[in-house]
């Protein structure tokens, strides 16, 4: 059986570039989140997300800026190159046994919204002739392919939330199957533009307060952007190149509901994260931290609390589950690309980062999720999950190596 | 006071049934919105026009996830109007 190991990690998220920026402001709760303001909505009703600051943009614009690259493959870029670095990939290690497998839950916002704004706004002909390879959702998984040479097998699942967690587990499967030594996984958002900022207010799923997971007083997401992308390999091909390891991913599972486009169902996400327990062939009880998909909107709180419950059941009071998302705000496409970063920094760290902004408990949901206060874990497996629009749930457990 | 009150639980109750796409004859402040086939969809739909008539923006929260008779919908819109008009004024 092939074993699936990390060797590299690389994110960019409102906490600032690279996993030790956003691991600081998960864990001590410093929030990314800051006031956003788009030019052609008059009445902007949410006035925060988790952006990138200018400083931080400007920085990425500076290093791989390129007049076919929409920020989303620029944010996917930065990623990868923190992950091949730590992962100190050699030139040999690309080629066909690499794969790239990078998801986009809206690929080149950016670029759509300009063009559509100069084609119907200012009725002008002249666009950006570069706008359909800059759009395209697989854009930015082309992009690291093209970088560094990796001529595997190319994916970008555009699976809305789940796009990050279910690249990881891709790619973790085609490594268990063979089909490749080693990976470059992951997401990638860059959709904090007017007209997509716009669809969400009218969704009505965005808080104009503070992002409060699991809080009683909750009432809404904040949203984010960024990349986050991983170094998988098979245990063979990382310890034949004597890389340093940082954690197994032993579990994956993924799922559909086959029911509600928008409304979450507690028996799927639950199903799911039990499907990618016996994939890892670990039981509940030696998990003991959860990232929760925890977006802070009243129905996925409660529907994910239901599903954690029928798995964990009376323990779950004792696993530490937390949302991370009010410090680096929900990056859709790059959320579970991101979260599942923190999860591995949690493991390896052996402290669970808290739920900020957290007020009161739900009754409705009746437990902590370490709440406002990061706190010590003890525990060898970590999970991280993701609950899509269109019903797509998708769980990774991740594990102390320990040879 | 109290007519301007009548007034808009009148316009809300107009408001839910033209975005609830049900007749305003078939609505009482007593319907259930389930019974009415007022589903998550048309919630957004009718506060989307709440925002538009009111220029409050409502996020779907705990309060109105417990939302089920149309009184119970425009107790809360009004609540909530009335906030909105608070916050700008304040």
């Amino acid at each position: 059986m092939t074993r699936v190991v990390l060797t590299g990690t690389g994110a960019i998220s409102a906490c600032g570039l690279g996993v030790d920026a956003l691991w600081a402001s998960v864990v001590e709760g410093q929030s990314g989140v800051r006031a956003v303001s788009f030019e052609r909505l008059e009445n902007q009703r949410v006035g925060t997300a988790a952006a990138l600051s200018d400083a931080d943009k400007e920085r990425v614009a500076q290093s791989v800026g390129h007049r076919m690259r929409d920020p989303v493959a620029q944010y996917a870029l930065v990623a990868a190159h923190e992950a091949i670095a730590q992962a100190k990939l050699g030139e040999d290690d690309f080629g066909d046994r690499c794969g790239v497998v990078i998801g986009s839950g809206f690929g080149g916002a950016k670029t759509l919204d300009d063009n559509y704004m100069a084609f119907g706004v200012d009725k002008t002909m002249r666009l950006d002739p570069m706008a359909v390879p800059k759009i395209m959702n697989n854009a930015a998984a082309s992009w690291v392919s093209m970088d560094t040479g990796a001529s595997g097998p190319l994916y970008s699942p555009s699976t809305a939330c789940s796009s990050g967690s279910q690249s990881i587990g891709l790619a973790y499967q085609l490594i268990k199957a063979g089909a490749v030594d080693r990976c470059l996984a992951g997401g990638a958002e860059a959709s904090l533009v007017g007209g997509v900022f716009r669809v969400w207010e009218l969704l009505r799923v965005m808080t104009a307060d503070k992002n409060r997971p699991f809080s009683k007083d909750r009432n809404g997401m904040t949203l984010g952007e960024g990349a986050g992308v991983v170094v998988l390999e098979s245990l063979e091909s990382a310890q034949a190149r004597g890389a340093h390891i940082l954690c197994e991913l032993v579990g994956y599972a993924t799922n559909s509901d086959a029911g509600d486009l928008l409304r979450p169902n507690p028996d799927r996400a639950a199903n799911c994260m039990q499907m990618a327990l016996s994939d890892a062939g670990l039981d509940a009880a030696s998990v003991g931290y959860v990232n929760a998909h925890g977006t802070g909107t009243v129905a996925n709180d409660v529907t994910e609390t239901k599903a954690l419950r029928s798995v964990f059941g009376e323990d779950l009071d004792g696993v530490a589950v937390s949302s991370t998302k009010p410090v680096h705000g929900h990056a859709l496409g790059a959320a579970g690309a991101i979260e599942a970063i923190v999860t591995i920094k949690a493991l390896m760290h052996q402290i669970a980062p808290p739920t900020i902004n957290f007020n009161e408990m739900d009754p409705k949901i009746g437990f902590d999720p370490v709440s406002n206060k990061a706190r010590p874990i003890q525990t060898k497996a970590a999970m991280s999950n993701s609950l899509a629009f269109g019903g797509i749930n998708a769980s990774l457990l991740f594990k102390s190596f320990d040879g | 006071m109290s007519t301007e009150k009548t007034d808009i639980s009148q316009e809300l109750l107009e408001l839910v049934a033209r975005e609830g796409m049900v007749d305003v004859s078939d609505i009482t402040p007593e319907s259930r919105l389930e019974d009415l086939d007022i589903q998550s969809a048309d919630f957004v739909m009718i506060l989307m026009a709440l925002e538009e008539e009111y220029g409050v923006y409502i996020s779907v929260d705990n309060e109105l996830s417990e939302v089920q008779t149309v009184q119970d919908l425009l107790t809360l819109a009004q609540a909530k109007i009335e906030e909105g008009k608070k916050d700008a004024t304040a």
